[in-house]
């Protein structure tokens, strides 16, 4: 509470007046609306099941339960399975789009490349133009044959031409000609200038593109959705989209019968269950996200300013 | 060609190193692309997309037989993206200004982190909080008002669902760069209009409104180049993909989803996804074109 009237002080310069005090309660009102759902969500996780059922769901349940998350651990094999997929998927995505989109970005940023016209326009082109979802469904599942292929979950996610472009001018604007040719000078090849001066340089700007690229493989359900049949290669959010499908299978047809129902196991339309699968699902990222803000805040300007 | 070879070798360490994207971009966004001559074939999968009898115009003269699905889609998709654009610049500004003038700083930069936490859920996420809000008979709004509104098969009302769940999850995010540019406002100026009088109204629409004006001019031509496409997960997972909701939700993105589980008519797909290409790149091309002509540093080519 002590810290919570310091932050309340005014700064030395400004005055605090009314309108200061309306602001604040405005702004304290939006951060309530964008907050509460999340809130809700936690709530629900640890609300007794009959309490929902019976009143609804409510900000501040009438009676606590640990047996919402009580039931996601017992169907926890799938959920750990899904936890390893998605983890895998970000994991690997996000570090070799990092490393391959960098790699390219430091070749086209160097002026005596003679391709480097021709991979700027070759970047830029899928940013105007693409082939949609149904004709990239058919060529990836026919003719590559990636149906089921956990490749369908990383690649199309891998590379993007706006992050490209973000660590490109990085490297342009923040790196020191200068730093590099030094380097030359003293005999370092390509490789060698590349790994050890540009790459540890541009780290800012690889937190924040990182970090969002993370955010994004996290969240792909569409790909997903699409591509994965198989339990052991379903992510998370593909998990989340069945439990929804199973409720409102059961939702429309009430006459399956008990034995179905059990077998169905955690997936049956428990709502403090369903909200802890979610909250497992959405925790890590906001716990993760806070130490990550400054730099994808920083990052996010950087690729305003110059594309 | 002996130049072109000589060249390759002497920068075959650029060569390797662009060449893990380049083949990326190649496979997975360039051979798509291709792909999209399925609209002036008859598609079956036995024969592929190449080797498809092709049918000239047919899929597009099927597109316009039965408009009355395209028109709809077409129409959804750029409603939402007027709506959420109109209404989604003006809280992002709004809201920018708003944290920037608040003197309690810290205060702000809590609220803040507070309100960028729900772009990071996703739409597969947020459709069961949504659910926990709407639902007819467990959900927080038909508790409260004591009504028993069926919102899942009620399309009128899903346009403002939809709004409201769209600003609830982009607006603070939205803002962000929006501060950025106010953090860079020069703060002699705001000292100067202090000493000539004036107030906090004046200030903001002489001094804060102005210098934000090139960054909304660039992100409103900018977004023009993405009209064509919608945030699939808001149409797709947050209405539950119900049929009763598709006059007032369905977008071409959801559309093209749908078509593909349920395997029905990829002729008449392949032309919507065509139409879609096309259209989506000239909207680019005008919203480049429009954005050099104004602020050429911020110009995408």
């Amino acid at each position: 509470m002590a810290k919570k009237n310091k932050d309340l002080e005014p700064s030395k310069k400004e005055k605090v007046t009314f309108g200061q005090i309306i602001l604040a309660i405005i702004l304290l009102a939006f951060t309530v609306f964008a907050f509460m759902p999340v809130e809700l969500t936690f709530v629900a996780a640890f609300t007794d099941e009959k309490s929902i059922t019976q009143n609804g769901f409510r900000f501040w349940p009438l009676q606590w339960s640990l047996a919402g998350i009580g039931t996601v651990l017992r169907y926890g094999q799938q959920l750990a399975k899904s936890y390893g997929v998605t983890i895998f998927v970000t994991v690997v995505g996000t570090f070799m789009g990092l490393l391959f989109m960098s790699m390219f970005a430091y070749s086209i940023s160097r002026k005596e490349f003679y391709l480097a016209k021709f991979l700027s326009i070759f970047l830029l082109i899928p940013m105007l133009f693409n082939g949609g979802t149904l004709s990239g469904y058919i060529i990836f599942t026919s003719y590559y044959h990636l149906k089921d292929s956990l490749w369908l979950l990383i690649l199309p996610l891998c590379v993007s031409t706006m992050n490209v472009i973000i660590l490109r001018t990085y490297i342009v604007n923040s790196i020191p000609g200068e730093l590099m040719e030094a380097a030359k000078i003293d005999g370092a090849g390509e490789y060698r200038t590349f790994f050890q001066i540009t790459l540890p340089l541009l780290k800012p700007s690889l937190a924040a593109v990182g970090f969002m690229m993370a955010t994004a493989y996290w969240n792909d359900w569409q790909n997903a959705l699409l591509y994965i049949d198989s339990d052991a290669k379903k992510p998370l959010q593909l998990l989340l989209i069945n439990i929804q499908k199973s409720i409102e299978f059961l939702l429309n047809n009430s006459n399956v019968p008990a034995s179905a129902r059990a077998a169905m196991g955690g997936t049956i339309p428990q709502y403090s269950a369903t909200m802890a699968t979610v909250l497992v699902v959405i925790g890590p990222i906001m716990v993760v996200y806070p130490f990550f803000q400054k730099y994808f805040i920083k990052g996010l300007t950087v690729g305003s300013v110059k594309g | 060609m002996k130049k072109f070879m000589e060249n390759t070798w002497k920068h075959r360490a650029h060569v390797i190193m662009a060449l893990p994207v380049f083949l990326i971009l190649f496979f997975i966004m360039y051979v798509p692309m291709a792909g999209l001559v399925m609209a002036f074939k008859n598609f079956n999968y036995a024969d592929g997309i190449w080797k498809s009898p092709w049918n000239g115009l047919d899929n597009f003269k099927f597109l316009l037989a039965s408009k009355a699905t395209f028109i709809s889609i077409t129409k959804n998709t750029i409603l939402y993206y007027l709506l959420f654009t109109l209404v989604g610049t003006f809280l992002n500004v709004t809201l920018a200004i708003m944290i920037d003038r608040l003197v309690f700083k810290r205060m702000a930069k809590t609220m803040q982190t507070l309100m960028i936490i729900p772009v990071f859920i996703s739409y597969a996420a947020v459709q069961f909080i949504v659910y926990a809000f709407i639902s007819s008979d467990t959900g927080i709004i038909n508790h409260m008002l004591g009504t028993s509104t069926r919102f899942y098969s009620t399309a009128k009302l899903w346009p403002w669902i939809l709004l409201i769940v769209k600003m609830w999850k982009d607006t603070g995010y939205g803002s962000v760069l929006y501060m950025s540019v106010l953090a860079g406002i020069d703060a002699e100026l705001y000292e100067a209009a202090d000493i000539d009088g004036a107030n906090s109204w004046q200030k903001i629409w002489h001094i804060t409104l102005p210098s934000l004006v090139p960054m909304i001019t660039v992100m409103l031509l900018l977004s023009v180049g993405t009209v064509m496409h919608s945030d699939t997960g808001l149409f797709y997972q947050v209405t539950r993909n119900s049929g009763t909701l598709y006059s007032t939700t369905q977008v071409i993105d959801a559309y093209v989803l749908n078509a593909i589980f349920k395997n029905s008519n990829f002729g008449f797909v392949a032309a919507t996804s065509f139409f879609q290409s096309i259209v989506g790149l000239l909207l680019m091309l005008l919203a480049n074109f429009s954005v050099r002509k104004i602020a050429p540093e911020n110009a995408l080519f």
